[in-house]
């Protein structure tokens, strides 16, 4: 719980206030946090692509939106982030449990985990990769950064940093 | 009646509310019509009129209405159990439901077979769900409107056929930005 509460806490200390999840295990404590937040909205969501959808709406409704998922879902909303987000240059943070990383027991998530890197850089997606608790710090700095520079950013969590956070 | 013609009717509506709209043909038709800053103009990422206008209401509180189309809803339909779920009051889907794809050519969609958009709606959840004719939307629209305590999902039959348009020469940060201004959150715009 202590590392999925420096997240969230990490999260909203970057003004993040709005947020989605398709869920995941590694996402399951965050969920639980945001849940019980009454300072912030919080909606699981069938879908990543939609959840862009969401998210390009709560932008412009003023809300920071932060849409929680497997890097799976990054497959899933490619054309929302390139022809939505980007387009319109609307900052929404990605938190992204990152399976297939080492530690991870489900073979077939190496997959999407050995492309998902090289697909966040070609859609020129900032990226911040926490394998440790220490990076964690970085997290509301970086939120910030969506906003700077109007483009969605992306938080990866290793499957180990995430794996014990009972 | 065709798509052109409902958003004629329904336009002196949607002026006085936060409009997301549909790619394509169905943006292009209303900026023809009217150009408003209170349009959003959705330039890609067909399906998402109805998600864009969900997050849009439930972060301010003003009306929102997104105008989809069959063919978006077809493409996007888990987003029906989300407004089901989640939608607040002030929020209204209206569905331009022509049976066709009309921005691509006017090719069949399955809601010109066997597909009932408000029987999905209602199995999704949504329970206000109107199914109605073209001429009958701006009334229902209104009803829509006016209830503080309900949203609602409109599916507006009617015909399909399109009328030769360009394409909106709006730059994306100005449809942004001057929507963003119209709300009247953002100080510096």
């Amino acid at each position: 719980m202590k590392i999925s509460k420096k997240i969230i806490d990490n999260l909203k200390k970057g003004g993040v206030d709005f947020y989605l999840s398709v869920p995941c295990k590694l996402l399951a404590n965050m969920i639980d946090i945001l849940e019980n937040d009454k300072d912030v909205y919080y909606s699981a969501v069938p879908r990543e692509e939609e959840g862009m959808g969401i998210c390009a709406g709560a932008y412009l409704g003023n809300k920071f939106p932060c849409i929680m998922m497997q890097n799976t879902g990054i497959g899933n909303s490619v054309n929302a982030i390139v022809s939505l987000l980007q387009l319109y240059q609307m900052p929404v943070v990605f938190l992204i449990s990152y399976r297939g990383t080492p530690g991870e027991p489900v073979g077939a998530q190496g997959g999407m985990a050995k492309i998902t890197e090289d697909i966040l850089q070609t859609l020129r997606i900032p990226m911040l990769h926490c394998s440790s608790e220490k990076e964690l710090d970085k997290i509301s700095t970086f939120s910030k950064h969506a906003k700077v520079v109007e483009s969605p950013v992306a938080i990866l969590c290793d499957f180990n940093l995430m794996k014990d956070d009972k | 009646m065709n798509r052109f013609d409902l958003l004629n009717k329904v336009q002196n509506i949607l002026k006085n509310n936060l409009v997301i709209c549909n790619i394509g043909l169905p943006s292009q038709e209303l900026y023809k019509i009217s150009d408003q800053p209170n349009f959003f103009y959705m330039l890609g990422s067909m399906g998402l009129s109805s998600s864009i206008g969900l997050g849009l209401a439930l972060s301010q509180n003003k009306h929102v209405i997104s105008i989809d189309g069959d063919g978006s809803v077809l493409m996007n339909m888990n987003t029906l159990a989300t407004i089901g779920n989640r939608a607040p009051s002030n929020y209204t889907l209206l569905i331009i439901d022509n049976g066709s794809y009309g921005s691509t050519g006017d090719q069949r969609t399955f809601t010109d077979e066997k597909t009932s958009l408000k029987d999905v709606a209602l199995g999704a959840g949504c329970k206000n769900v109107i199914e109605c004719s073209g001429e009958e939307t701006v009334n229902e629209l209104n009803k829509a409107i006016d209830d503080k305590d309900n949203s609602y999902v409109i599916i507006s039959k009617i015909n399909s056929g399109n009328v030769k348009i360009d394409p909106i020469p709006l730059n994306p940060i100005t449809i942004r930005d001057r929507f963003r201004k119209f709300i009247g959150k953002v100080k510096y715009l």
